[in-house]
């Protein structure tokens, strides 16, 4: 395969350079925003939809990345576009009822919300799966970056006398510390205005490779003649090759990998907590997938679709064998003059770095709420102000980081083995979304989704899937549509079916005999020894989960003992949670929305139609968290005391990142003026003199 | 010309495999009230989620036609 090394010029690196400090510098700005750590993580609930759309833009394409839509773009032609346009089917599911769930039961973690919805050992297992599934998104995002860099640097260097050889592994972590130390100092405020400026700058550099590119060809009919007709597809071959095909791909992207996105990316999720209400995440959410992502798709795959159109007319310019996961930084090098080809590189790499700071981000906050404060409770009844602890958690997230960065780094090693980046996040996303997957959407959907069905999907449906790692045949083969069985890496994609349709089984398994597990704890702990009896059922199927992670006996022994497994799990989960289906799934389900609204608000609900109307500030001296309007304003508003408010800088372009949310007090006679705290300016951040907007949440 | 493996099959896997999930989820958000028919919002964003499964749908024939006959 063509390598390539030592591409572009001095002016580009010098750009690159420039853009790099630019939009650290314009990241750091707005680090001021973080006053607690809910500033820190979730960016204080404030945005307008159009500036949470645009900041997921550059997380959604970085994450998927130009290197390996380029590369895939290349190898395949347009279904490249794929994975970024069949996302809608969970729309639905998400803007009716994940997204309200996660806004009015102001969770701050995925796994917060396993220990509401199920129990806190549900929890403890959802936070390991979870920060699995987040250091191996960076880990991805890493390597994308390792290769979108390493054909620009020259081979080896010597610097005062030493030489060095690049080496990909040594380029990641020197990309890591730079990321690391970004992140560690920006917070969400940060993470989310420096990508709405790169979602920006991304667009536009994609789109000016596109047209520079059909300029070098020589316009769009003769790039269109030259790619031959299956190229020109937006769906790939339905079974067929292993590496790249439409089935596996649905199965793996379309359905496991959307409803991950879409429900447990907390990168992704906190950028919904962070938009000022449920209606507003939904015009960011159905803006995003339906313009965005098909512009998206064309941005980051076009390269590769240039690269192929120019192979075909000039094999010697680009040749048939060059490494797919170079061809976007080829053909950008071969398209652009020197200073844009830098821009360009600039442009993907801080798109990459920002995917990885969202997740490291989202990784750190998911320490915060899901170890270090329940190891802190546990660990310590030392009683801090509220100021101080936000403190102590502000320098542990930062630490956090840092740890998470390291561990990111090393989760390189393994997906460095896969033929290109597309492979490994394909078979990244197949193996680790599917039990959280369906445990979020089968708790989230179905009411009567217990405890146990729970824990049994995150151990016996993760045993289950090691066991289809060890045997794909049979056990894969089954649901394979037909795909071939690639030894090196067999059905990569096609697996993410057998991983769902396990964990499926076994959660839906358990719900459905749930009478029946009752009667048998509530007989066994009427025998004398049921505290020892069932302590040495714990521990036998831990037991067996070791004999299948380890591939101990022989498929047909492993399937029997995964099935007694299945029923230790079921009992031993029954008996140590307090699992009750009333007050577990209370405004947590799709069921329970309108009670959900309600709790969020901590009375009833207001759902007049109100007006927007403007106002100015005045200062009240005040403990209490009340906002005090005019009669005729709350009536405009369609408020009344007790009502939630949000109090806004009327500057549109500011997009809500001066604001608050508050509740309205007793009115008062002055109409156009608010009476508000100095807490209220400082977390608004509210300008003298400078006119606000305002309007009741619920 | 490219099969029909290569072609409409996917097309149709698509929108009908994926179209299970999509109606299941509409009959679901229906049947638990998470949307209430009364407000003029939730309105609106029931046709959104409509029109965005016919709007792919659309963008993907009209995709395959201009491969196959362009």
């Amino acid at each position: 395969m063509n390598a390539h090394h030592s591409l572009g010029t001095s002016t580009d690196w010098i750009v690159m350079v420039v853009y790099f400090i630019a939009i650290m510098l314009f990241g750091s700005y707005f680090s001021k925003y973080n006053r607690t750590t809910t500033d820190f993580f979730f960016g204080g609930r404030r945005f307008k939809w159009w500036l949470i759309a645009m900041s997921i833009v550059a997380t959604g394409v970085g994450s998927h990345s130009f290197i390996k839509y380029s590369a895939k773009g290349f190898e395949a032609g347009f279904s490249s576009t794929m994975t970024y346009m069949n996302d809608w089917f969970f729309v639905p599911f998400f803007i009716f009822g994940w997204l309200p769930i996660i806004i009015y039961t102001k969770i701050r973690s995925i796994p917060e919300y396993f220990e509401k919805r199920f129990s806190p050992s549900t929890r403890f297992l959802a936070t390991l799966l979870l920060l699995l599934y987040m250091i191996g998104y960076v880990g991805i995002g890493f390597l994308t970056m390792g290769k979108a860099i390493l054909p620009l640097l020259p081979p080896e260097f010597t610097i005062l006398g030493m030489h060095f050889n690049i080496t990909l592994m040594g380029l990641v972590i020197v990309i890591a510390l730079i990321v690391g130390i970004y992140i560690t100092y920006g917070g969400q405020t940060a993470v989310i205005f420096t990508d709405l400026l790169q979602g920006f700058i991304l667009i536009f550099a994609g789109m000016l490779v596109f047209f520079l590119g059909l300029d070098y060809i020589g316009g769009f009919g003769l790039f269109w003649n030259a790619l031959p007709t299956s190229w020109k597809l937006p769906l790939a071959n339905f079974n067929n090759p292993p590496g790249f095909n439409f089935v596996g791909i649905f199965w793996q992207d379309g359905i496991a990998g959307s409803v991950g996105f879409l429900f447990m990316n907390m990168g992704l999720i906190m950028r919904f907590m962070a938009t000022k209400s449920v209606d507003e995440g939904r015009k960011a959410a159905t803006f995003n997938i339906l313009f965005m992502l098909p512009i998206s798709a064309i941005v980051v795959g076009n390269a590769g679709w240039i690269g192929k159109a120019i192979s075909v007319m000039h094999p010697d310019v680009i040749p048939p064998d060059t490494n797919p996961d170079n061809i976007f930084v080829v053909v950008a090098n071969i398209i652009s003059l020197p200073g844009v080809f830098g821009f360009v590189m600039a442009a993907l790499t801080a798109a990459l770095m920002s995917t990885v700071d969202t997740l490291l981000n989202a990784t750190a906050a998911i320490y915060i709420n899901d170890v270090h404060r329940p190891a802190k409770k546990w660990l310590s009844k030392k009683i801090r102000s509220l100021k101080e602890e936000d403190k102590q958690e502000l320098n542990a997230a930062r630490i956090a980081t840092v740890i998470f960065t390291v561990m990111g780094v090393l989760a390189v090693i393994p997906f460095e083995s896969f033929p290109t980046v597309y492979e490994a996040h394909g078979y990244f996303h197949s193996t680790l979304t599917p039990p959280l997957v369906v445990g979020i959407f089968l708790g989230v959907f179905w009411k009567k989704f217990t405890n146990a069905a729970v824990i049994a999907t995150f151990v016996v449906g993760v045993a289950l899937m090691i066991l289809g790692m060890y045997y794909p045949r049979p056990l894969i083969e089954v649901f394979a549509h037909g795909t071939d069985y690639d030894p090196q890496h067999p059905y990569t994609y096609i697996g993410a079916l057998y991983n769902l349709f396990v964990c499926v089984l076994v959660g839906v398994l358990t719900t459905v005999t749930r009478k029946q597990q009752k009667k048998l704890i509530d007989w066994i702990k009427t025998t004398p020894n049921h505290k020892s009896l069932m302590s040495g059922l714990t521990f036998v199927s831990g037991g067996l989960f070791v004999i299948i992670l380890f591939n101990l006996a022989s498929l047909p022994v492993l399937l029997l003992l995964s099935a007694i497994m299945l029923v230790l799990v079921v009992l031993s989960s029954n008996y140590y949670s307090k699992y009750s289906e009333k007050t577990h799934t209370e405004g947590l389900t799709v069921w329970g929305i309108a009670k959900a609204k309600e709790m969020f608000k901590g009375r009833k609900v207001n759902d007049r139609d109100g007006e927007i109307i403007k106002v100015n500030w005045k200062i009240k001296e005040s403990d209490t968290d009340l906002m005090y309007f005019s009669k005729n304003d709350m009536a405009k508003m369609a408020a009344d005391p007790g009502d939630l408010v949000y109090l806004c800088d009327a500057r549109r372009y500011l997009g809500g990142l001066k604001s608050v949310h508050s509740t309205y007090g007793e009115p008062h006679d002055e109409d156009g003026i608010v009476y508000i705290t100095q807490e209220h300016i400082d977390q608004g951040q509210f300008v003298k003199d400078k006119v606000l907007t305002a309007e009741k949440e619920m | 010309m490219p099969s029909f493996e290569n072609t409409w099959l996917p097309f149709i896997y698509l929108y009908g495999v994926g179209g299970i999930f999509f109606v299941s989820g509409l009959i679901i958000i229906k049947k638990s009230k998470a949307v209430n028919f009364e407000k003029k919002r939730h309105r609106y964003w029931w046709k959104i989620t409509y029109f965005g499964f016919f709007y792919y749908m659309a963008i993907h024939a009209l995709l395959i036609l201009a491969a196959l006959y362009l």
